[in-house]
């Protein structure tokens, strides 16, 4: 886990560390991935991997509609909104 | 008459003898959560509300008559609750109003049950001390400026309290077992699946699960019965028939077979805990139980499983939180790119960036199969050894907890890890889906001491029924914290 790594993954997870945090985020993460390094030395082949403990396929619903729209009420939690949209900023110059 | 410490069952029967009316049993409840403060178990009150409810039923306009019809609830912070803020102790949703309830929040609802308040919580339910809530560490009514224990450990203080007889928590790893543990109540994991997760904040979907914190096992199966049943809008859920587990709860428990895994080595314990331990065994002993060595290979493996699956789920449920439907919007952006890292930098504290960090990092290309998958491969491992203990036992008991609540700060400061060994006894359950319940089991230097029964699964009958069976004939669950400092 060097700076280089760090940088990529905080841009991929959309997440900025503060300068006087980041080497202790380094020596956290150093630690976290020593921990689940650990996995490796457990023999795994041929075992299916388990995502979900019921291994049920998920349910399809019938396609009707089962509630109200609740369009209003939804944008307004929206930190930025009009009549219709999320507002965000500009995308296109 | 107090109603301070009195279990669902007793104020069911103040409120059915007229005792006490439903108006007053909130009126007294909020005035113990202000008594109380000092604690900081509530995140967000709901007293206007509550109080209009219970006029309803006193007036008789309320139809349903259950046990939990006029009692008053405290409900996590990370269940949805309409026109409620609900916050998952984050700054990030530190004004958000959800549209619409939680199937566990309406359910509970529907029976009648009051809610009174939001709980405080660990950030987005990830920690085992609370101490990474936005809005403050909980104390341990127990010992001020003792951790309560995490996640729950508003709902497990305010219970403990004695301020409400019951309320919700969720459980990805231990979050409802540790703090009950910590605090010296009952509390229980379900069954994967048999809580609907419909509107309760999604951490590690493939092991969240809702469960109820309760001064005792009998009150947990009185809530579990109106919490429980199928779904389809949580597309986990069981569609199976759901049983009354109080039915069930008084049965004699004489040829139960309880497992012990002989790859914990309880001898590492602290020597009291140790005896607490051996204590119990015998009680069980004595009311009939035979006890059996058992092995599970791979437990050993459930901690390092575990941090691997559930920050590699934390990452990807969390990226919804970008400051633009909902939430913490950055007043500091350049762009839209700029508005997702400032918003998300600025709402999640240090624990939750760690985790998104880490489960970036395991699912990015080239550490997926290393990680991620190489984990939900054990996790397999895992969930098999249990189906084989479960051929000769009926249960499985553990401590808990390796330790008592410990004072704020104290651990996990300068190495996360150390705080996330404290669930080694916990995390199996919800990597193989089955449930677990945790029992006060006595003290050690004056800090409750949790005892795991871990069970089949949907054999929450017999964990409950092994459960109230012991403390139908032992006096742990019915300790009270002083609350001097308080």
């Amino acid at each position: 886990m060097d700076k280089k790594t760090v940088t990529t993954i905080c841009y991929l997870a959309r997440l900025k560390i503060d300068k006087e945090k980041a080497q202790k985020i380094e020596n956290d993460l150093e630690a976290i991935i020593e921990l689940i390094s650990k996995l490796q030395n457990i023999d795994t082949s041929n075992v299916e991997p388990l995502y979900n403990p019921l291994e049920k396929t998920a349910l399809k619903h019938n396609d009707v509609i089962d509630s109200d729209n609740r369009k209003e009420k939804f944008l307004d939690n929206a930190p930025s909104s009009n009549e219709d949209y999320f507002l965000v900023p500009r995308v296109m110059e | 008459m107090s109603i301070q410490f009195k279990s669902i069952l007793e104020l069911k029967s103040m409120l059915n003898s007229k005792t006490i009316s439903s108006s007053e049993l909130i009126e007294e409840t909020f005035k113990l959560t202000k008594d109380l403060k000092g604690l900081n178990c509530f995140v967000t009150m709901n007293e206007d509300s509550a109080k209009q409810k219970a006029k309803q039923i006193d007036q008789g306009k309320y139809k349903n008559n259950s046990y939990l019809t006029g009692i008053p609830l405290g409900q996590k912070d990370l269940f949805c609750t309409e026109g409620l803020r609900t916050t998952c102790a984050s700054k990030i949703l530190s004004n958000f109003i959800p549209p619409y309830s939680a199937t566990v929040v309406k359910k509970l609802e529907d029976s009648g049950s009051i809610t009174i308040g939001k709980t405080n919580m660990d950030e987005f339910a990830m920690g085992s001390s609370n101490e990474t809530s936005f809005y403050g560490n909980v104390h341990n009514p127990w010992k001020r400026n003792y951790v309560p224990g995490g996640s729950s450990g508003g709902s497990a203080a305010a219970v403990a309290a004695g301020i409400v007889p019951a309320s919700t928590g969720t459980d990805t790893g231990g979050s409802i077992r540790q703090p009950a543990a910590h605090c010296g109540i009952t509390g229980m994991k379900p069954t994967y699946g048999k809580v609907s997760r419909w509107g309760m904040v999604a951490f590690a979907s493939s092991l969240d699960q809702a469960g109820p914190l309760a001064r005792s096992a009998e009150d947990c199966a009185i809530m579990l019965n109106e919490m429980s049943g199928h779904d389809l809008k949580d597309t986990t859920s069981l569609d199976v028939e759901h049983t009354d587990l109080l039915r069930s709860i008084n049965n004699p428990i004489k040829g139960i077979k309880i497992g012990i895994v002989k790859e914990f080595n309880l001898n590492d314990l602290d020597s009291k805990i140790q005896e607490r331990f051996q204590d119990s065994k015998k009680l069980f002993e004595k009311l009939g139980a035979k006890f059996i060595k058992i092995s599970l290979q791979n437990i050993s493996a459930s901690v390092p499983t575990y941090y691997s699956i559930a920050p590699a789920e934390c990452s990807s449920n969390l990226s919804r939180f970008d400051g633009v439907k909902f939430g913490h919007r950055s007043k500091n952006s350049k762009d839209l790119n700029d508005l997702y890292i400032q918003s998300r930098s600025e709402g999640f504290g240090d624990e939750v960036k760690r985790r998104i960090l880490i489960g970036t990092y395991a699912l990015s290309a080239g550490y997926y199969d290393a990680y991620y998958k190489k984990a939900q491969q054990v996790r397999r491992l895992i969930k098999n050894d249990f189906e084989s203990a479960f051929q000769t036992v009926d249960l499985i008991m553990t401590p808990t907890s390796p330790n008592t609540a410990f004072e704020f700060d104290s651990k996990g400061a300068q190495n996360p890890v150390e705080l996330y060994l404290e669930d080694l006894f916990t995390i199996s359950s919800n990597l193989a889906g089955l449930p677990a319940i945790s029992i006060p089991h006595g003290m050690v230097d004056d800090l409750p001491v949790g005892l795991q029964l871990i069970g089949n699964f949907l054999r929450e009958d017999k964990i409950l029924n092994a459960a109230h069976v012991f403390q139908k004939n032992s006096e742990f669950h019915l300790a009270k914290p002083s609350l001097e400092d308080f």
